[in-house]
């Protein structure tokens, strides 16, 4: 008796509040009533699901590359893929779940438009997708692999290092994979855990004879994703899944290329150098204005872009000028990449110092 | 009312709903549960048949009621497809390849030229002349019935006992030796180890140690032809021990689910170092394999070279033809150690590799049947022995005599244009040499350029570089022409969409 008055009751209180809608959704799936409540039942000690807290900031709109259009970034990342395969009549695309238009939509249209012969499924193995794309590259063909999250590249890492980073070292130059590039959603997005979160560039980044890129933003990732693709060196292009929906700005509609192996400094500063790449730009972004408004301290950021080969020459530059230095980035800390960027700028720095 | 009160009794909701649920239950009405019952049923499709047949996408097969394993066939595996006997002779004559003498005496030649430089070549090792070295003893027949059956253009990814291939296609033993010297005449420029070869002129993929990476690579290839129109077909060679690597499962999957011409031709020679093939796999060998991933699939007397080349023949045609892969296993034995660094006597009887060498060994096999024939005497024999040592012994002292690649050759080549970081650490190496010369063998290497012209070595190396690039584009793998222009199918301005 009591439970059914409290159930009553409550379920008035529901109607009230207005959050029936979703009630009646889940009535009509068949779901016994009490099984799920509303989150606001719980009342303020509800936790609200917490995802990554960080502000995406769109750069200007670029006018040196004609019209623009509004894109998230896997709708500029597509517009990439669609740029060089209409371009390029060798290119092809495949992976896992990439004729329907893959798990975050960036080759959706593809297949339709340019047919099953050129955007295909492949059967669901890393190391085979990788192989057959150095394969399909050493002909002279462009070969685009998506390895579906950057946590499921390790299967691969054969191919990619002893395979594909040696291929046109180990023969003289006779035969090369250049035309292979491999792309990859990469970085955290909340609610990813272990295997949906990844970073793995410290482990590429050890292995010379490939290319490493992680852009920041839609405008960003078209252009370096066209230049990676282009490149005559097998890349490896991380893309960070949370900006796919998250970033959105105005991007070209035709091609553009942006610069491998050049790091950006996108807000300059005297006291420190702050540097980042991917997501965490964004979140550097924010800490450098911070800093400026709360301490009064001047940040130089820049953004990296290619973790390998990287621009060791403007974080030099940088740093010869604040004195300063802060990498931020997602992956573990030891032996993660800013090892590498700190070691190298403070043989550098000691070298400055002694001219 | 009643009909909701019956759905109420059907649903057995939770106790929470109570009496309440009666009138929640007249809200929804009962046409709304009848219509989430239909909408979930709506999902499934609809059968025109009443047949009782299995519906599942995943597989096409009937039903069963007995409760029974299938037994894997090792005890009479798939039968080895032969044509000549231990003899040479042949035995059923609508399998001979009717083959013109020219023909099977180059078969000879390259069977025994091989074996004569492989004689050579491991001496040298052994004298340390070279660092290593790895014969192809026992395993002629293999290559050369299958480098024959190929056209001069089909792409060739090897493991690394296919000398034999690249010696069918007349790469010249100067060429063999520089790499096993790692000589300046070496198109490798001298980074690989001994046997590691390659030849864009010769469609031969250069050689890399990891085991059974080439296979997936094999397949991409073949699609790349496919989609192409090349009318070629790759070959992809691996012992039976790759074959257990991760790396050829994945190639046969994919070629067979994305219909490439590839010939995957797996030499199965019983061993994997000292692992034997009972500890190797458990099922019939590698030719059981293909049937499990739709590959059509054969196996072969390896040491028939006439087997080995209608084998290889037919199948060339038909994975051109239809775009699908092909599986030949060649059964033969490695009459050799596995390389210099290893001694087979400490797992194999010293009689077993001797059955292997005087009773079934290919080029004994078709030299017997060249006698048989007419084509070949002894007299032919010795003098050809002769011919072809002295061939080695010349082209040997030439590469003994040659020097080393120039060090910088270290830096160059890791990408196409050199990044500033390694132009840096070539510029440190030429520093240190410059300093420490003495303690380094530099009389044996090409002159080290001096510091100062550093920079415009590696400009001049940069542009050469791209010179040589923009040539070698110009001799695609599958032919002398560009890919883009071979292409001409992909809608590049002649007709149609261009997709095959």
């Amino acid at each position: 008796m009591a439970a059914v008055a409290a159930s009553a009751g409550w379920l008035l209180r529901l109607r009230a509040a207005g959050a029936d809608g979703p009630w009646r959704r889940l009535c009509g799936a068949g779901l016994p009533r009490g099984f799920l409540q509303s989150a606001s039942a719980y009342g303020a000690a509800a936790q609200r699901r917490q995802v990554a807290h960080f502000t995406f900031q769109p750069d200007p709109e670029p006018v040196e590359y004609g019209q623009t259009q509004k894109m998230n970034l896997f709708q500029a990342v597509t517009s990439a893929l669609d740029n060089s395969l209409a371009k390029d009549p060798t290119a092809v695309i495949f992976g896992e779940d990439v004729a329907f238009g893959g798990v975050f939509r960036c080759t959706v249209g593809l297949r339709d438009k340019y047919g099953k012969d050129r955007v295909f499924n492949t059967p669901l193995c890393e190391q085979g997708i990788v192989g057959f794309g150095i394969g399909i590259a050493v002909t002279g063909a462009t070969a685009i692999a998506e390895i579906q999250f950057a946590d499921y590249i390790f299967p691969a890492f054969d191919q990619i290092v002893n395979e594909a980073a040696k291929y046109r070292y180990r023969s003289g130059d006779l035969f090369n994979c250049g035309s292979l590039t491999i792309r990859s959603p990469w970085g955290c997005v909340g609610h990813g855990a272990l295997y949906h979160s990844q970073s793995p560039e410290a482990f590429f980044a050890h292995c010379p004879g490939i290319k490493v890129v992680v852009p920041r933003s839609p405008f960003q990732a078209k252009g370096l994703l066209l230049s990676c693709i282009e490149d005559k060196n097998p890349c490896i292009f991380f893309e960070p899944k949370i900006l796919y929906r998250a970033a959105v700005e105005q991007v070209p509609v035709e091609p553009y290329n942006i610069p491998l192996s050049q790091a950006e400094v996108i807000r300059e500063g005297s006291d420190v150098t702050l540097v980042a790449w991917g997501t965490q730009v964004h979140v550097i972004r924010e800490v450098a204005a911070m800093a400026q408004e709360k301490l009064g301290v001047s940040c130089e950021v820049i953004d990296l872009r290619t973790i390998l080969p990287w621009d060791v020459d403007t974080v030099c530059k940088s740093v010869i000028k604040t004195g300063r230095l802060l990498v931020s980035h997602e992956a573990p800390l030891t032996g993660g990449f800013a090892s590498e960027i700190s070691s190298t700028v403070q043989m550098k720095g000691l070298k400055h110092k002694e001219v | 009312m009643a009909v909701a009160a019956a759905a109420a009794r059907v649903w057995r909701p939770s106790r929470g709903l109570g009496r309440a649920g009666l009138p929640l239950l007249r809200l929804l009405g009962a046409r709304g549960l009848a219509r989430s019952h239909t909408h979930r049923w709506q999902q499934q499709r609809h059968f025109s048949s009443l047949d009782d047949k299995p519906q599942f996408p995943g597989a096409s097969a009937e039903f069963i009621d007995k409760l029974e394993f299938i037994q894997p066939n090792v005890i009479s595996g798939i039968p080895i497809y032969r044509v000549m006997d231990r003899q040479g002779q042949i035995i059923n004559p609508s399998e001979d390849p009717h083959l013109p003498q020219e023909k099977v005496l180059k078969f000879y030649k390259s069977m025994t030229l091989l074996n004569t430089m492989d004689r050579i070549l491991y001496e040298s090792q052994r004298q340390g002349r070279i660092s290593f070295y790895m014969t192809n003893y026992g395993e002629e027949g293999t290559h050369v019935g299958s480098a024959a059956a190929l056209d001069d253009t089909d792409l060739v990814f090897g493991q690394y006992r296919e000398a034999g291939v690249l010696m069918y296609r007349d790469y010249p033993l100067e060429l063999f030796m520089a790499q096993c010297y790692g000589n300046v005449s070496d198109l490798g420029k001298g980074r690989q180890m001994p046997v590691h070869y390659g030849c864009r002129e010769r469609h031969f993929v250069t050689i890399s140690s990891p085991l059974a990476t080439q296979i997936p690579q094999a397949v991409g290839a073949a699609y790349a032809a496919k989609r192409a129109n090349a009318n070629r077909v790759v070959i992809c060679y691996f012992g039976e021990g790759a074959a257990s690597e991760g790396d050829a499962h994945a190639g046969f999957n994919f070629a067979a689910t994305l219909e490439c011409p590839i010939i995957f031709f797996c030499r199965n020679n019983g061993y994997a170092i000292s692992t034997p093939t009972s500890e190797q796999y458990r099922g019939d060998g590698i030719a059981a394999r293909g049937p499990g991933y739709g590959i059509l699939s054969i196996r072969v007397d390896g040491n028939d070279v006439f087997a080995v080349y209608n084998a290889t023949k037919e199948a060339r045609r038909r994975a051109v033809a239809e775009n699908q892969p092909f599986l030949i296993e060649a059964m033969t034995y490695r009459i050799g150690h596995h390389s210099t660094s290893d001694d087979s006597s400490a797992y194999r009887s010293v009689d077993e590799v001797n059955y292997w060498d005087k009773q079934d060994h290919p080029i004994s096999r078709l030299r017997h049947h060249l006698q048989s024939r007419g084509w070949w005497d002894d007299e032919q024999e010795k003098a050809w022995r002769k011919q072809s040592r002295k061939k080695v012994m010349e082209a040997f002292e030439q590469a003994e005599r040659k020097l080393k690649p120039n060090p910088n050759l270290i830096f160059s080549d890791v990408y196409q244009e050199m990044p500033a970081q390694l132009r840096k650490q070539q510029e440190s190496l030429a520093r240190h040499l410059q300093t420490y010369g003495e303690h380094y063998p530099l009389d044996h290497f090409e002159k080290q350029v001096p510091p100062n012209t550093l920079r415009s070595q590696a400009v001049l190396e940069a542009c050469s570089a791209r010179l040589l690039h923009w040539a070698g584009s110009l001799v695609s793998p599958f032919s002398t022409l560009s890919y883009t222009v071979f292409s001409q199918g992909l809608g590049e301005g002649t007709s149609g969409t261009g997709h095959p």
